[in-house]
């Protein structure tokens, strides 16, 4: 049968975010995919070896659009371990409520995505609603519905507003209230099942050998989660589980999203139980304009809704910093992975896979 | 405490210097010739999870600094010598930067191994596609390397685009 070449993407009902894949088809069957990123490429690591050390915080947060929390923390977590800064009590525990929060908002956002590109309009709806929610959480305690700059070296910009912590609880509820409705018009529903039983299938082995993380190892059976494996914040004050499944198909890979999202509202609610009532939530740190962090270098991680998201940092003394590598999970998803777990599928099912696989372009490109 | 695996490193792989943060984060600086068996090494002892290619252009040195970030898939109720990360890096010249590829040991290297080719310049040996991959246009010099100005390149480039005259509507 005569090979044919077809882009797809950037501009594709199925392709969240400006990202493109070049596939080579015969038929219906995609013989090869060639991942095509570069759109966002916006280059914020070499911006930011010519700002100062805080100046950054803005860059960062748009580093991942949909979920900048995490990566405020990561730099944070490297400005604080090349600097030899402490973190209060009470700021561990707001981040990584601050963090869960940010996760549960991630995969309401993700799976609007998914339900939208399979055509599930009213469960996409009810995420995009819920979403928002938490975006109204965030507005209140930040200021910004989006890019929070929330978390900064030292702990975090400001406490919780008086009575923020009923307001989370509230909503958490009314958000968790509609599981039972959600399972029923989108996560039990004969169609979604069809639709991503089998599909992007990964063995264990294939997405440990390629660099996966995050719930496509989750989905393969594996732990893996660097919230419970090097914790940080106050991960480790509260007990949790890793929910994990077996099947290593999108199938697999939503559902471990969906009981994600519900463990980490269980944990919201540990965590403010146990938090301490009151203490400073930022350690003191110099004039921003005069800081300077002493050489050395360090490589920090943390787990983001897509999976271990790294930060390689280097100082050479100054002000500014020498160097800036984020390891971002998308990156090993949407090029190594995708690539591969794309090739004898059916054009029907790229955006299948790719949004199970959850790839975020301006993760990618940086 | 010192990891178990730096004793078997400094034994196995002579001029290796060893920097040990703590617990969890080992940096280690070795030669270019025994740099790939250090990742099969430690590749084979369970860490098999390379997080990251990165480069650092030290150009006082006039040297590229190449970063191998290698952990282990791990969960949570194991030893806490596997929970470690190794930092592992190696210096090649400035002048003709060329490594070979590790792809054979880790897949997941080929793209961060063109995207160092596109940023900085560095030929990976035996890479089956160093295509650009991030960026749009060419630069004179790699943009991530030091010497690159991004103000000049900026005046030079953009200031000759002339401004879009805004029609008068009134």
């Amino acid at each position: 049968m005569r090979e044919l070449e077809l882009y797809y993407g950037p501009q594709h009902l199925g392709m969240v975010g400006n990202f493109s894949i070049t596939l080579k088809v015969q038929g219906d069957r995609i013989v090869k995919a060639d991942a095509n990123p570069g759109y966002l490429h916006r280059g914020f690591e070499k911006l930011m070896e010519l700002r100062t050390w805080m100046q950054n915080f803005p860059l960062v947060c748009r580093i991942n659009v949909v979920e900048p929390d995490h990566i405020e923390l990561v730099y944070a977590m490297g400005v604080e371990r090349l600097a030899g800064i402490e973190v209060p009590e009470r700021a561990k525990f707001i981040r990584s409520i601050y963090c869960e929060l940010a996760r549960v908002a991630s995969h309401l956002f993700g799976l609007w995505a998914y339900a939208n590109m399979l055509g599930f309009d009213t469960a996409a709806q009810w995420a995009m609603y819920h979403r928002d929610l938490l975006l109204d959480l965030f507005e209140e305690l930040t200021g910004a519905r989006v890019y929070h700059i929330y978390i900064r070296p030292g702990g975090v910009r400001r406490d919780f507003p008086r009575g923020f912590e009923q307001k989370i609880v509230s909503t958490l509820h009314a958000i968790g209230g509609k599981v039972p409705d959600y399972n029923s018009l989108f996560f039990e529903n004969r169609l979604f099942k069809k639709r991503a039983k089998g599909v992007g299938t990964l063995t264990r082995e294939e997405a440990m050998n390629m660099g996966g993380v995050g719930h496509t190892l989750k989905a393969t059976g594996m732990k893996y989660d660097i919230r419970k494996i090097e914790p940080y914040a106050a991960y480790d004050r509260v007990d949790w589980d890793v929910p994990v499944y077996t099947g290593g198909d999108a199938w697999s890979r939503l559902l471990a999203i969906r009981d994600e999202m519900i463990e980490s509202v269980h944990m919201i609610f540990k965590l403010l139980d146990t938090m301490p009532a009151k203490g400073s939530v930022c350690t003191k740190t110099p004039n921003p304009f005069k800081w300077n962090i002493p050489a050395g270098e360090a490589y920090v991680r943390c787990e983001s809704s897509r999976g271990e998201l790294g930060l390689y940092i280097v100082s050479d003394g100054g002000d500014k910093p020498y160097r800036v590598h984020f390891r971002t999970p998308s990156y090993s998803h949407g090029l190594t992975i995708l690539e591969h777990a794309l090739q004898g599928e059916n054009i029907a099912d790229v955006g299948n896979i790719m949004i199970s696989l959850y790839v975020v372009a301006p993760e990618i490109d940086r | 405490m010192t990891h178990p695996m730096v004793k078997n490193l400094k034994s196995m792989f002579k001029p290796i210097a060893v920097k040990q943060q703590d617990e969890r984060r080992i940096m280690l600086n070795v030669p270019k010739d025994s740099l790939m068996s250090v990742l099969i090494f430690l590749k084979n002892s369970g860490y098999a999870h390379l997080g990251l290619i990165s480069c650092v252009d030290r150009i006082a040195d006039n040297k590229f600094e190449l970063v191998y970030i290698v952990s282990a898939y791990v969960e949570e109720d194991v030893d806490d010598s596997m929970k470690a990360t190794f930092v592992v890096s190696t210096f090649v010249s400035r002048k003709d930067p060329r490594f070979i590829t590790c792809i054979p040991v880790f897949i997941n290297a080929e793209p961060y191994e063109r995207e160092l080719h596109e940023l900085y310049g560095i030929v990976f040996e035996g890479h089956p596609r160093l295509t650009p991959l991030l960026l749009e246009r060419e630069y004179p010099i790699p943009p991530m390397r030091k010497d690159f100005d991004s103000r000049a390149y900026v005046e030079e480039v953009f200031d000759t685009v002339p401004f879009v005259d805004q029609e008068d509507d009134s």
